[in-house]
Parts: C-alpha cells; sequence; structure tokens
C-alpha cells in the first residue's frame, strides 16, 4: 500500500516535471513569436533611413593627425576607401556641372588622405587614374587637381615610377606641357619596374606632344595600367574616339582635296569617293557613320570629336578648397 | 644561477602561468585575431594596395589590443593584488619587495611576446593569403610595437605601486595618450610665442616617454625601408625609459605601507 502510495507520490512529480518543462517551452515559444511580432511592428513604424553623406572629416588634416594617436596611417586609409566609394558611386557620362561635387569631394578626400600620409603610394597614382574625367559637353574635369596631388606624389614618392608616369601622361596629354612631361617620363624610366618602352616616350614627348598617334599611344599605356574596371571602360572608350577622330581628320584631308580639285565643297561624303579621292568613307569605330555640313567640317553621328591640340582651352580643372 | 635570478624567473613563470587563465587576455586576443584576419574583407574595397590596408589594420590591432593588456593587465599585477590583498602571502615568503615587482613584469613581458607572436603569425597568413609577403620594415614596427607595451606595461606597474588599480590604469592610459602626441606638441611648443607655453612642452618632452618615436606602422604601410640604426636606438630608448619607470617602482613599492 506504502510502495503504491510512493509510486503515485513519484508518477505525480514527474507528471509536474513535465508539466513545468513543457510550460517552460510553451512560454519560449510564445515570446519568440512576440519576438517576431514586435519586430515586425518596429519595422513598419522604423522611421526612413537617413542616409549618411560620404565627406571629409570635419576637422583639419593638421589637427587629425596629432589626434590619430599613432594611427594616422590608418585615418588615411578610412579617406581612401571614402574616396574610392565616390568614385565608385559617380557616373560616367555626365556634364562637367554634373559631377562637379564629386569630383570636389574626390579631390579633396584624396588630399586629406596624402595631407595624413605623405607618403600613401595608391592615394596618388589613384588621383592620377581617377580624378580627370571626359565630360559629355567636351571639357576635362579634374586636370589640375590630378596634377597637383601628382606633382607632391613624385616629390615624396619619388622611387615610384607610376606617379612620374601619370603626372608625365596628365601635363603631355591634358595641359601640353611637353618638356616637364619629359622630364616625368625620364624620371619614371630611370626607376626599378618601369617598362623599357617610357625611355622611348620621354624621348618622343618633346617632340610629338599633341600628336594624334601619341595621344593614342599614351592611351593605350593607361588603359595597360588602369586595374579598376570603369577606368578601363573609360580608356577603351578613350581609344574608340581617338580611332574616331583619326577617321574624321582623314575625311578632312579628303575634303580639302576635293575643294582643291572641283573649287566646291562635297555634299555628301560619297562624294570623295566617286571622285577617287579616296578608296572608301573609313568606318566610324563606335558604330555611327560620319557626315559633313554645309561648311565643310566632318563629324560623326556619335557625338563630339576629340580635341587633342589646344587642350588648354578646354581644360576645367577642379582645385582642392 | 644566484637567488635573485632563480625567484625572478619563479615568480614570470607563476606570473605567466596565471596569466595564460586569465579570460580578458583570450577575449583581448580572439578579438585583435578577428581584426586582423577581417582586414582581408576591408582591403577588398579598396584598389590596388591590398598589403597597406590589411598591414595598417594588423598593426594598429597589435598595437591597441597590446596596450589593453598592458595596461589592464599589468596594473591588476601590483595595484589589484594589493586592492584584493592577495600580496600578502606572497611577500612573506623570502622574497623582496623589488624582485616581486620584477618578476610580475618580465611575467607580463612573456604574455605580450606570445601575444606579439600569435598576432604576428596571423598578419603574416592573412598577407600570404592576399598574395603578399610580411617586409622587413614590418617586422622592425612589429618589434617596437613590442618595445612599447614594455613601456606601457612598465608604467602600468609603477602607477599601480602607489595607487588604486582604477587611477593607474586611467594614469597609465593618458601616458600612451600623450606620447603618442609629444612630437606634436613639442612643435607646437617651438612655434608658440609664450616663454612658459615653450618651458611646459620642453619639460614634458624630457619627461614623458615619446611614443612617436617606436611608431614604424607609417613607414610598413608604405612599404619604405628604415635604417637598422633607427630601430635599435628607437628600442634602446625605450627599454632605458621602461628601466628607469621599473627603478622608479621598486623605490615607491619599497616605502609603500601595505597594512
Amino acid at each position: 500500500m506504502r510502495l503504491q502510495a510512493e509510486r503515485v507520490a513519484a508518477t505525480i512529480v514527474t507528471m509536474q516535471r513535465n508539466a513545468a518543462a513543457l510550460a517552460g517551452i510553451a512560454a519560449l515559444v510564445a515570446l519568440v513569436a512576440a519576438t517576431g511580432f514586435v519586430r515586425q511592428a518596429a519595422e513598419e513604424a522604423r522611421p526612413p533611413a537617413v542616409e549618411l553623406a560620404i565627406d571629409v572629416p570635419p576637422f583639419p588634416p593638421a589637427v587629425a593627425r596629432p589626434f590619430s594617436f599613432g594611427l594616422r596611417s590608418l585615418v588615411a586609409d578610412l579617406t581612401f576607401l571614402e574616396a574610392i566609394q565616390v568614385f565608385g558611386a559617380r557616373k560616367s557620362n555626365i556634364t562637367l556641372a554634373e559631377g562637379l561635387h564629386e569630383d570636389r569631394l574626390l579631390a579633396k578626400l584624396l588630399t586629406y588622405s596624402t595631407d595624413l600620409d605623405p607618403k600613401f603610394r595608391g592615394a596618388y597614382r589613384f588621383a592620377g587614374d581617377a580624378l580627370p574625367r571626359h565630360t559629355t559637353d567636351g571639357m576635362e574635369g579634374g586636370i589640375f587637381a590630378a596634377e597637383t596631388l601628382l606633382k607632391r606624389g613624385a616629390v615624396e614618392r619619388a622611387d615610384d615610377w607610376q606617379i612620374h608616369f601619370l603626372l608625365g601622361f596628365i601635363e603631355s596629354y591634358y595641359l601640353e606641357k611637353r618638356e616637364e612631361a619629359a622630364v616625368q617620363f625620364a624620371a619614371a624610366a630611370r626607376l626599378e619596374g618601369a617598362p623599357a618602352y617610357l625611355a622611348m616616350l620621354a624621348t618622343r614627348v618633346a617632340a610629338h606632344a599633341g600628336d594624334l598617334a601619341f595621344a593614342g599611344q599614351l592611351a593605350q599605356t593607361m588603359l595597360a595600367q588602369s586595374s579598376e574596371e570603369s577606368t578601363r571602360a573609360e580608356w577603351q572608350n578613350r581609344l574608340l574616339d581617338i580611332a574616331m577622330e583619326r577617321g574624321a581628320r582623314d575625311l578632312d584631308a579628303a575634303v580639302v582635296r576635293f575643294r582643291a580639285q572641283t573649287g566646291r565643297l562635297p555634299e555628301r561624303l560619297d562624294a570623295l569617293v566617286s571622285s577617287g579621292i579616296i578608296p572608301a568613307i573609313p568606318a566610324e569605330p563606335h558604330g555611327g557613320s560620319y557626315f559633313i555640313d554645309a561648311l565643310g567640317a566632318v563629324h560623326s553621328t556619335h557625338g563630339e570629336r576629340l580635341q587633342i591640340r589646344n587642350k588648354a582651352q578646354n581644360q576645367a580643372g577642379v582645385i582642392p578648397q | 644561477m644566484n637567488a635573485f635570478a632563480t625567484q625572478l624567473v619563479v615568480l614570470a613563470g607563476n606570473t605567466l602561468r596565471e596569466l595564460v587563465r586569465s579570460k580578458l587576455l583570450y577575449n583581448l586576443l580572439i578579438f585583435a585575431v578577428l581584426l586582423i584576419a577581417s582586414s582581408m574583407f576591408v582591403a577588398q574595397l579598396t584598389i590596388g594596395q591590398w598589403d597597406r590596408i590589411i598591414l595598417d589594420m594588423g598593426l594598429a590591432a597589435t598595437q591597441i589590443v597590446g596596450m589593453l593588456i598592458s595596461i589592464l593587465i599589468g596594473v591588476g599585477l601590483v595595484a589589484g593584488e594589493i586592492d584584493r590583498r592577495t600580496i600578502y602571502p606572497t611577500l612573506a615568503r623570502p622574497l623582496s619587495r623589488g624582485t616581486f615587482l620584477l618578476g610580475r613584469y618580465a611575467g607580463l613581458l612573456l604574455v605580450l611576446a606570445l601575444n606579439v607572436l600569435v598576432m604576428m603569425g596571423v598578419l603574416g597568413l592573412v598577407l600570404h593569403m592576399a598574395g603578399y609577403g610580411i617586409s622587413q620594415t614590418a617586422l622592425q614596427a612589429m618589434l617596437l610595437i613590442f618595445i612599447e607595451l614594455a613601456v606601457l606595461s612598465a608604467a602600468a606597474i609603477f602607477f599601480g605601486s602607489f595607487t588604486t588599480p582604477m587611477l593607474a590604469a586611467a594614469f597609465s592610459l593618458s601616458l600612451f595618450l600623450i606620447g603618442h602626441l609629444l612630437g606634436d606638441l613639442q612643435a607646437f611648443g617651438k612655434r608658440s610665442h609664450s616663454e612658459a607655453a615653450k618651458l611646459a612642452t620642453s619639460a614634458a618632452y624630457r619627461i614623458l616617454p615619446d611614443l612617436g618615436l617606436l611608431d614604424l606602422k607609417a613607414q610598413a604601410a608604405s612599404n619604405l625601408p628604415v635604417a637598422s640604426h633607427a630601430v635599435w636606438t628607437g628600442a634602446l630608448y625605450g627599454l632605458s625609459y621602461a628601466a628607469v619607470l621599473l627603478t622608479l617602482a621598486v623605490i615607491v613599492f619599497r616605502k609603500r605601507d601595505l597594512k
């Protein structure tokens, strides 16, 4: 009788324990469900996300340098990474005015990075690649900012051939500073790791700057140097522009010959072929076609012709403030 | 081996064994390892020069975590033991107070050396995975980070020898911050027109440790060669400063009333 009572008591205790465990599990499930419900409600009630705009730090590099307590190189990396984000978000086919804010921000961030760490090789190279921008309204932005940064880089990292090369490229391609560019190419050619053709480039630049073939060679070299996808795409496009300009110049010369022979301008470019001056109209490399206007100027249906000469009139440099 | 050296080795060994069981040490070490490993992913955000980002993050993690270990654990080794009154059984043995301090310091240095080696190994592994090697300048930077940690540990022991753990940690942390500001502070003093400011900055420059002399992180990140003379004189400066702090700590601690 006693044994039976003990068994019943034990069974009751076991049942009580099971009930307590079940209640615990039920409470847990209820809590999880309630958390999920509250989370959904919180998500619905959440105010719109505030976009954190990328900007240069609010304090100048002269302050950031000591107060980074020995971590200035890391802070320079952070502003450099911000510059890469700005570059990645910048649209490629826009006018100078449309991209002016990003151009300025990019220049400021890279200047900040190199102020904090004047030996930051990657920031100088990136400035040379990313700051110059060909715009849809036939302008070029960021040239002066890139030149300023690269000039500093050429002093601080005199051991880096790519910085000298980029500076030489900007000086010859955009600014027509032939002698200065030749000095930079020559300096680059003397450094370890520089390709052999740089010495030849240095000798050619003084004689041929502004020349279309030379511009093509430089753009080809820049394409080979670029590692970033959008920069490569931009240079590939630039090579097509140069090829387009080459075709347009051939047609310009043919128009001059046609006028000398006939005393009038051709109404259509086909007239140059039918008169035997050229065997065929060159293919437009972008996939468009060439045409002639009433004044005898050759154009492409793709867009504005490339201006290699007198580029100084076309520059719109962005000087960091 | 004489009695002093034997006691020193035994104390350092005991301290090492004690610290190896410390949860705080493991937490900080795991944090540093994770930070260094994550630098691989951060580096992918950049264009070229991945090694720079990995080195910057890796060396910064080694320095910051090492600094926290030096200060938080270093303070606990003397000031913490006095606070908890666990120092009495040790000092009841035939052991001088100076030997106790130096033994504790030596044990802490061993732990710091192991930490720096582990972090350097992880950093080397991450660099290897990214296709880079660890440069000589990075190794020199690591060595000087260890010397900086030796100075900070000596400071933590020194402050811990006469004040509470909280205050000792605050003083040591301040010394770390000022130590990295000192070069700019001196430049500020030179440019100032006030004679008092010039005097104060000059005095601060002479008394406080110039931790900028032990900082090669920027050079390592830019892979710039550093003359071995600069490394050894910097290291010698750090070690002699640590020796001064330890001597002061021994003098103060010998006279301290522990009742």
